[in-house]
């Protein structure tokens, strides 16, 4: 296995431009995701989380090019695939796919299961239509379906057996980087579990590399090996995940952590809500862009955008004061 | 103790094209004044058409075909629309999991809340809007009678349900039903929404139902949790014993389904296995009996009752049976 990581990313933006005004003709720059940097490597789940807004599925979809990226560098094994053309990409598509959250909606609802999974590989010229059902069999025992559920509709299911096709689809083609975009958001809790065992299981057999988007923290941490925290567009806190949970250097990350539910009535509540709301990423403040909801920011803050930087083995916070948010020893500005 | 509301063998169907829908199968429980009341359960255990149930909001398809739900000393059940209207808003306040589809967008949230007041109160319009900026102050709007000229679509989602709490409180309810309300909001805008719903309750003294997926949110908010599967309770208890003691298995499947997030270690879950039953055939009986690690014969064939396994901590499950085989943790001797 070669040493180049899977995914690098350097200073990736994707930015849209809206029109405003009554009549449109006011034009305003959303910074969807505001310049990137992110290492994925081979066979890891990089956990990446968020509040709504925060830019972490337009870079999923930016990254599988759903999107044009705006400016930056996109490598996969190697290889910059920011600029790429349609036909050039059609190798690399191949070797990332992606898993939705609602698996209803991205299932065309008027094909059978067999036909839905074995889409991809039709697209991709693989094999002929014997071997091709051969291989829709072998997925859907994969992913715990019955050979009989082959020629049922995606209405026919429930909602963790929908998800499980969503995966059959997604793997089907020996993908080496799958995209989960929230994937169980939208299950119940009893099925959360089973769907999550699966990932895991597919990951050991056949080495695959996630990247797992989610807005559940108490879920990315029993999953990722490292979690990146975004907020407006930027990674604000990188970290391996036990390392992110004792010791969070970024207030963003603490006050994110701090404000989970914990399902244990006896667990001590001493958290002060974080004040205000998350801004859009239309009007992004100067300096720190978490300045404002910020309790610590100072001057400094405001004049000057805190660089990513690495505090410890692998632990990187955007952070003027990340050392001594890290130590709890920050005073409320 | 006194009762506020209580809700006796519930039974709530949908009659659609393809058959009845049995949502709600005999549900009964008691809230008493003040008290926040946790009920838990997974899409389809009925948990949100028992609410819609006592409040008279069931879709055109949907009939409660038996039970009662006495309130104040009245059976919500056999009230008629226009009765029910007096309620509503006035000595029930209710919210929902998405503030947006509840307001009307044509209208500045002031005129919505004022129209609430003055629907249940005998008072000026100058008397109301002075009401509804006290309710902005209450529920901490920011610039209150600023804001009461906005638009539902300038708030955003967390300030949206803050205006769902204000209409929901402006006549001083005895009782409010939140259904998921903070499911559609970010983490940190939860934990405004869920410390402001808990302040409030102590602070006017409401009784509150709260209906979520959520076993975290729960363990926070509530003082006494139902734990809802195919549309009855299985367990009843005070939320410190249903997390500490957990005696039905669905519910202690409901537990090891989640990580443990003050256990950093990489422990697997444990599913619970299946999917939830077809309401349209529920099973003959215990509903969780297809899905459960210690079903018995007896299972599959008779629903069994609630059992009490200890004051106040109620258990459907045969397992609690005095001839029931022993299974760790179920029915082996409950500390107190």
């Amino acid at each position: 296995m070669s040493d180049t990581p899977l995914i690098e990313l350097r200073n990736l933006t994707k930015h849209f431009t809206l029109s405003s005004g009554l009549f449109g003709r006011g034009k305003v720059v959303l910074r969807a995701v505001d310049g990137v940097d992110l290492t994925i490597n081979r066979g890891e789940t990089l956990g990446l989380v968020g509040e709504s807004g925060c830019g972490k599925s337009t870079l999923a979809r930016t990254l599988i090019r759903l999107f044009q990226p705006t400016s930056g560098e996109m490598r996969f094994d190697g290889t910059d695939i920011a600029e790429l053309d349609e036909r050039q990409l059609a190798p690399f598509r191949r070797r990332m796919q992606m898993i939705f959250q609602d698996p209803y909606a991205s299932l065309n609802g008027r094909m059978t299961v067999r036909d839905l999974v074995a889409e991809p590989l039709e697209i991709a010229g693989i094999g002929d239509a014997a071997s091709r059902r051969a291989r829709v069999d072998e997925l859907l025992a994969r992913v715990g379906l019955n050979p009989d559920h082959a020629t049922r509709f995606p209405h026919e299911f429930s909602g963790g057996q929908r998800q499980r096709i969503g995966i059959a689809r997604a793997i089907a083609l020996n993908p080496e980087l799958v995209i989960c975009d929230e994937p169980i958001s939208a299950l119940d809790v009893s099925i959360q579990a089973q769907v999550v065992n699966m990932l895991e299981d597919l990951q050991d057999e056949f080495g695959l590399t996630y990247l797992f988007i989610t807005h559940d923290l108490s879920m990315v941490r029993h999953i990722s090996d490292r979690i990146g925290v975004m907020y407006l567009g930027k990674i604000v806190e990188l970290a391996p995940n036990e390392a992110l949970y004792r010791a969070p250097a970024h207030p963003y990350t603490q006050a994110l952590l701090a404000s989970i539910p914990v399902a244990d009535p006896t667990a001590r509540r001493d958290v002060v809500p974080m004040r205000g709301e998350i801004p859009t990423a239309i009007d992004i403040a100067s300096g720190c862009r978490f300045r404002t909801r910020c309790p610590f920011a100072t001057d400094l803050c405001t004049s000057a955008e805190p660089p990513l930087r690495e505090l410890d083995g692998g632990h990187f916070a955007a952070c003027h004061y990340a050392d001594r948010v890290m130590a709890r020893q920050m005073e409320v500005a | 103790m006194s009762v506020l509301l209580s809700v006796d063998d519930l039974r709530t169907s949908f009659f659609t094209s393809r058959g009845e829908v049995q949502a709600v199968r005999g549900v009964s429980f008691e809230l008493r004044p003040g008290e926040i009341l946790g009920i838990v359960g997974e899409s389809g255990s009925g948990k949100s058409i028992t609410c819609m149930s006592l409040l008279g909001l069931l879709k055109a398809n949907g009939k409660v075909i038996g039970g009662s739900a006495r309130f104040e000393g009245r059976d919500l059940l056999q009230l008629d629309e226009r009765d029910l209207r007096k309620l509503r808003g006035d000595q029930i306040g209710m919210i929902f999991q998405d503030p947006m589809t509840s307001l009307n967008p044509t209208l500045t949230v002031g005129e919505q809340v004022m129209e609430t007041i003055l629907r249940h109160r005998r008072i000026s319009r100058a008397e109301a809007r002075k009401r509804a900026i006290e309710l902005f102050e209450l529920v901490r709007i920011p610039s209150a009678a600023k804001r009461l000229r906005s638009y539902p679509h300038e708030f955003s989602g967390g300030m949206r349900q803050r205006v769902m709490i204000a209409m929901a409180l402006s006549c001083d309810p005895k009782l409010l039903i939140a259904d998921e309300p903070t499911t559609a909001l970010d983490v940190t805008i939860q934990r405004q929404i869920l410390a402001l719903l808990k302040e409030l309750q102590s602070r006017l003294g409401m009784a509150v139902i709260l209906i979520t997926h959520d076993l975290g949110v729960i363990a926070e908010t509530a003082d006494r949790v139902l734990v809802m599967y195919g549309g009855m309770v299985m367990e009843e208890a005070p939320v410190r014993r249903i997390f500490a003691w957990p005696s039905h298995p669905y519910t202690r499947g409901l537990l090891a389904s989640i990580p443990n997030l003050r256990d950093g270690t990489h422990q697997r879950l444990t599913p619970i296995p299946g999917s939830p039953p077809d309401m349209r055939r529920p099973p003959e009986g215990c509903p969780f009996a297809p899905r459960c690690p210690n079903a018995m014969a007896q299972c599959v064939s008779a629903l069994p009752p609630i059992y009490e396994v200890e004051a106040g901590h109620g258990s459907r499950c045969w397992l609690h049976h005095a001839q029931a085989p022993r299974v760790g943790g179920i029915n082996e001797a409950v500390p107190a």
